[in-house]
């Protein structure tokens, strides 16, 4: 065999399965996001099997764009996903800083910070609504009334208590809500995505030129201007590293959005194309089809930044 | 070094107490999870067992009666197994390819491949469904092993492309002198050489299939239910079931957990496709 053909044919499976993974599903999508299909009808039984006689044109998409879900959905996508990395990088950065330089038990504080990257999505959004966001029997419920009983313990004080009965009863928060379950979503999956940012900093901290650094030391530089001149730009590939992988990840969240937020109307877009799906097939997959075109924005945009350094 | 001269009282004391408090404090929530796990269901919402309480182990003994849970973790275990072992089959020899024998078009070839994992798996649901139920593989190991197997298909080749470029070219060309073929080349000179690389490839695939919780809990009801599905069913248990859903939890996450322990310095050049060192 040939030079030329045997690294094809060893990279043909490969290219093959990804090629009919992306066409095929994709293809449908777009198929049916131009038919009318639905699971269920009783008035039109001939709308619950796929056909191109049911073809609706742009109908899907316009019926799409109209519901006041949609909007909200993509509202609530890009919030969460830009919190989420605002959060960890910021937060990524100033722990990986604070780890870096050897102080006793350092290996051990690095396994205890790494460990939430390893938990399942399904047992983080379990284990936080319930064990520690419960505004009755989880942690925080727990706190809130542990406070309210401390400050009624204060008011029985003969002549300060009428200081502390000014004071209002705290009211635990429930995460199940609208408005706050998104809240909930970013807090979990910042603590599971955190670490995992750490650790990339950590990696490129210690690749960071010494040398350079005692040079600025001798030069009297502050420790202020070391971190922003050296620190920060030779972080700048690792960062941009983070926020792509991230936006990989976050952009299709669903075991979180599924578990807190259930028909609470804090919808993503996952989410939305999944109730959809419940019985509007073809509104599924015209809102499937914006979901494609989103995450190529998102990606395009990345992989112009950093692309190229992955290549080299 | 000169910088150990000016350490300050932060170096000392500082930095110690404040990095054990960061690290204490991510890890609480998986603390907090085993410790419930220890408490009966009553006590694991009292106020007063919040700290002090008769651990049990009930929980973990009932674990079968209460979720069935060997029969979650059996499909979990198949699923993951089989797909990681396909992954490798496939990504090993295609990464050998373009580590060793690059055309001009390897790079696009690469970034199209990372472009793959960008396509939101919502998108593609509904048609899988579709296919898996008029083929009568939905709810099948079949089903749930391909599909996890081609969303970490590029994260595999990616990694693997990246512990192979490491690999002096010279030694490869050395076996082909020898007149060994391809397989041979593969078998006797690259697997030995990049055991490490494999390895810890294969580690994380297998940690990804084990969390995977969008096509698993999509595409599954019973027969090929992993995990994650097991947890999601259960994911409003009212309070009631606190000690017990700590332990079915905490069994679910304990291995890969302290899997993942070990391969955390392999995870960030995976991760990052060598891109961060």
């Amino acid at each position: 065999m040939s030079d030329r053909k045997l690294p094809r044919l060893l990279q043909a499976p490969a290219v093959l399965l990804l090629l009919v993974w992306m066409l095929i599903p994709l293809g449908m999508t777009l198929y049916f996001s131009f038919i009318r299909y639905v699971l269920n009808s009783l008035r039109r039984p001939e709308w619950t099997s796929p056909s191109l006689s049911n073809w609706r044109g742009f109908g899907n998409y316009e019926f799409v764009l109209k519901s006041k879900d949609f909007l909200l959905a993509i509202q609530n996508s890009l919030f969460i996903v830009c919190s989420i990395l605002f959060l960890t990088v910021i937060l990524g950065v100033l722990i990986a800083v604070l780890i870096n330089k050897a102080f006793p038990g350092q290996g051990v504080v690095r396994v205890l910070l790494i460990s939430p990257f390893f938990v399942m999505p399904a047992v983080n959004a379990v284990l936080w609504i319930n064990m520690i966001l419960d505004p009755v029997l989880g942690l925080q419920g727990i706190a809130v009334a542990g406070i309210n009983e401390f400050l009624d313990g204060l008011r029985q004080i003969p002549v300060l208590g009428g200081f502390f009965s000014l004071w209002p009863e705290f009211e635990p928060v429930s995460f199940r809500a609208t408005q706050t379950s998104a809240i909930a979503v970013i807090m979990m999956v910042t603590w599971q995505w955190t670490p995992f940012a750490v650790l990339i900093f950590m990696t490129s901290l210690q690749s960071e030129d010494q040398q350079q650094k005692e040079a600025a030391v001798l030069d009297g530089a502050s420790t202020w201007s070391q971190f922003r001149f050296l620190t920060l730009p030779h972080l700048g590939r690792p960062i941009a590293i983070v926020v792509m992988i991230q936006a990989i990840f976050h952009l299709s969240l669903y075991a979180e959005i599924e578990i807190v937020s259930r028909g609470n109307g804090n919808k993503n877009l996952p989410y939305l194309i999944g109730e959809f799906a419940n019985n509007n097939i073809g509104a599924a997959s015209a809102t499937g089809i914006f979901a494609v075109i989103l995450a190529n924005f998102v990606a395009i945009f990345l992989l112009r930044m950093v692309g190229k350094t992955l290549m080299e | 070094m000169a910088i150990v001269a000016q350490s300050s009282k932060f170096s000392t004391y500082g930095r110690p107490v404040l990095a054990w408090g960061v690290g204490l404090l991510f890890f609480f929530p998986i603390f907090w999870m085993v410790l419930t796990s220890f408490k009966t269901d009553a006590d694991a919402v009292k106020p007063e067992h919040l700290i002090f309480f008769t651990p049990t182990f009930d929980n973990y003994l009932n674990m079968t009666d209460n979720y069935d849970y060997w029969r979650f973790a059996t499909n979990s275990v198949i699923s993951a197994v089989s797909a990681t072992a396909f992954t490798l089959f496939v990504s090993v020899p295609a990464a050998y390819a373009m580590a060793f024998n690059p055309s001009r078009s390897t790079k696009d070839v690469l970034m199209w491949m990372l472009s793959t994992k960008m396509l939101p798996a919502a998108a593609v649901l509904y048609p899988m469904i579709f296919l898996a139920k008029s083929i009568g593989l939905y709810d099948t190991h079949i089903l749930i092993i391909t599909v996890l197997s081609l969303i970490n298909l590029p994260i595999a080749i990616w990694m693997l492309f990246t512990y192979f470029k490491e690999i002096p070219k010279d030694i490869i060309e050395a076996g082909k002198m020898d007149g060994v073929n391809t397989w041979g080349e593969i078998k006797e000179i690259l697997v030995p050489l990049a055991w490490g690389g494999i390895a810890s490839t294969a580690l994380l695939v297998f940690i990804f299939c084990w969390n995977e919780a969008y096509w698993t809990v999509r595409l599954t009801t019973i027969d090929a239910a992993t995990l994650s599905k097991l947890i999601e069913g259960n994911r409003a248990p009212e309070g009631l079931f606190f000690g017990r859903l700590s332990a079915v939890s905490t069994a679910a996450v304990g291995p890969i957990v302290v899997l993942g322990w070990f391969c955390q310095k392999q995870l960030v050049q995976g991760l990052t496709f060598g891109a961060v060192k």
